[in-house]
């Protein structure tokens, strides 16, 4: 019996069941007729009445606000996470799902600090660590977040920016989810973290060569972990806009992504997210091991920020038009 | 070792392949339905009412435990040992076992990977209930080879039946 067959056998056996029931979940996931339901419903009463008989029916039955709806659909995501455990996933697979939050409630920590802001509402009680830990004591922070925050410090207690936050922030998320991965040895789960990494470069590195900025600027913004190459946009840099595009484009990496496309600054986001969303469809399709898990999961994260967007814009009065166009730049 | 193989009589051939074919089916089937369970498992687990469709495709990696069953049965029976008074030269013993090779190989391999069929083809009946009968054809065009393997047995099993009645 070869390897590969041992593999497949294990891993219909070990993630069957999840499988499975994925299978069957997968067919509740929102379709564009419920979010066309969503955007026409003249009211959030009558999208309340649209969403009872889905998954949210019960976490926004009693919303009234924009804070009732956050919690509630922050209830109904932390559920999806814990599909995650349930289904027998690896605990690294679990963590890549929740570590990113432990990463914004620290950049929310720090900002509001750095600004002299109150923390109401920022944080989100999804990640690894409770909210209210990462919004402690510093030393009562566990280590992987208290090294973010001794490296802002530094020796001399000089007091750091909101943009030296974003960034010492991001570095140290994006290095966590590609060390969570590769620890992992899911190979859906490693790809799917280089590939969130190049499409953070490739948009630092478009945006930055758009407005031209110079060349030594993208060292700092560029993360490691992903497949593009530093060198190999510096070298292109020097080219005008829309060759240094075709040079990006041309990039194993991004294979596929039209030039015309990301030099397009309302298309641009687009097409790099829908880089994601290509792979989440690949993911879908395999039929033995936790990809299909993963990208139930990661359809159900953009599920709740769709079903966000939509309710909260109705709650502040926007009309069906501005709903449409930003279901759009979520969903084209 | 050598003495071992070479040195034992026809009918340790022939209960060796029998006893082969029994249990590499056996493994072959056991594994194949595990794989389709447990995916159907999960289906059962969201959606109770596709029991009745799911279980024909639970239940047809089994076919291959059976044919190994009856590889094994068919040595027994065409060879009397059931009748206790068996005669089989080394030569046709070691012929019987390299005639239950087919399904014994077969069955192991195609048990497996029927059972991986089915539990893809499984996930069709999750989306829509009534291609149930679309996703059955799938894994049973595996079964064919299994079916194959266990013919060519029987075909061998029979000629070496009337080679023995001759000597």
């Amino acid at each position: 019996m070869s390897v590969p067959l041992y593999k497949t056998v294990y891993d219909s056996i070990s993630y069957g069941f999840a499988v499975g029931k994925v299978r069957v979940l997968e067919t509740r996931v929102f379709g564009g007729g419920t979010y066309e339901r969503l955007v026409d419903a003249p009211s959030f009463a009558e999208q309340k009445r649209i969403l009872s008989d889905t998954v949210y029916g019960r976490y926004i039955e009693n919303a009234e606000t924009a804070d009732d709806v956050e919690t509630g659909l922050e209830s109904a995501l932390d559920d999806f996470y814990k599909f995650l455990n349930e289904a027998n996933l690896p605990a690294p697979v679990v963590r890549f799902f929740r570590v990113r939050y432990d990463y914004a409630n620290l950049k929310a920590v720090l900002k509001a600090r750095a600004l002299g802001a109150p923390l109401d509402g920022m944080l989100v009680d999804l990640g690894t660590v409770p909210a209210e830990v990462v919004s402690g004591p510093v030393e009562h922070l566990p280590e992987f977040l208290a090294k973010v925050v001794a490296g802002l410090a530094g020796d001399d207690e000089q007091v750091v920016s909101v943009e030296q936050i974003d960034t010492a922030v991001e570095h140290a998320s994006f290095t966590d989810l590609a060390e969570t991965a590769r620890v992992s040895k899911s190979r859906a789960l490693k790809e799917l973290a280089r590939l969130m990494i190049d499409v953070v470069n490739a948009r630092a590195a478009i945006r930055a060569r758009r407005r031209e900025l110079p060349a030594s600027d993208l060292a700092g913004a560029f993360f490691k972990g992903g497949s593009l190459h530093l060198s190999r946009i510096e070298k292109a840099y020097i080219l005008p806009f829309a060759e240094f595009a075709d040079a990006i484009a041309s990039m194993p990496a991004l294979g596929g992504v039209e030039p015309e496309l990301l030099t397009d600054l309302a298309s641009l986001d687009v097409v790099l997210d829908n880089l994601i969303a290509r792979f989440l469809r690949r993911a879908r399709a395999v039929q033995f091991g936790p990809e299909p898990v993963i990208a139930y999961v990661m359809a159900r994260e953009a599920e709740v920020t769709a079903v966000r967007t939509l309710l909260i814009g109705r709650l502040a009065g926007l009309d069906r038009d501005a709903l449409r166009s930003r279901l759009r730049e979520l969903y084209v | 070792m050598k003495d071992l193989f070479w040195g034992m009589a026809g009918a340790d051939w022939a209960l060796l392949g029998g006893g082969l074919a029994a249990v590499l089916g056996g493994i072959g089937s056991a594994i194949g339905i595990t794989a389709a369970s447990t995916t159907i498992a999960g289906i059962v687990s969201e959606d109770g009412e596709k029991f009745g469709k799911l279980l024909p495709l639970a239940a047809m990696p089994g076919t291959q435990g059976i044919y190994g069953f009856i590889a094994a049965v068919l040595v027994m029976i065409f060879f009397n040992f059931l009748g206790g008074d068996i005669n089989i030269p080394a030569s046709i013993g070691f012929k019987i076992f390299l005639a239950c090779m087919p399904v014994s190989f077969l069955c192991l391999a195609s048990g497996i990977y029927q059972g991986l069929t089915a539990s893809a083809a499984a996930g069709i009946v999750a989306r829509r209930s009534e291609d149930s009968g679309k996703a059955l054809i799938l894994p049973a065009l595996v079964e064919t080879y299994a079916v194959l393997a266990l013919i060519v047995t029987i075909l061998m099993l029979t000629v070496l039946q009337a080679a023995l009645a001759k000597m």
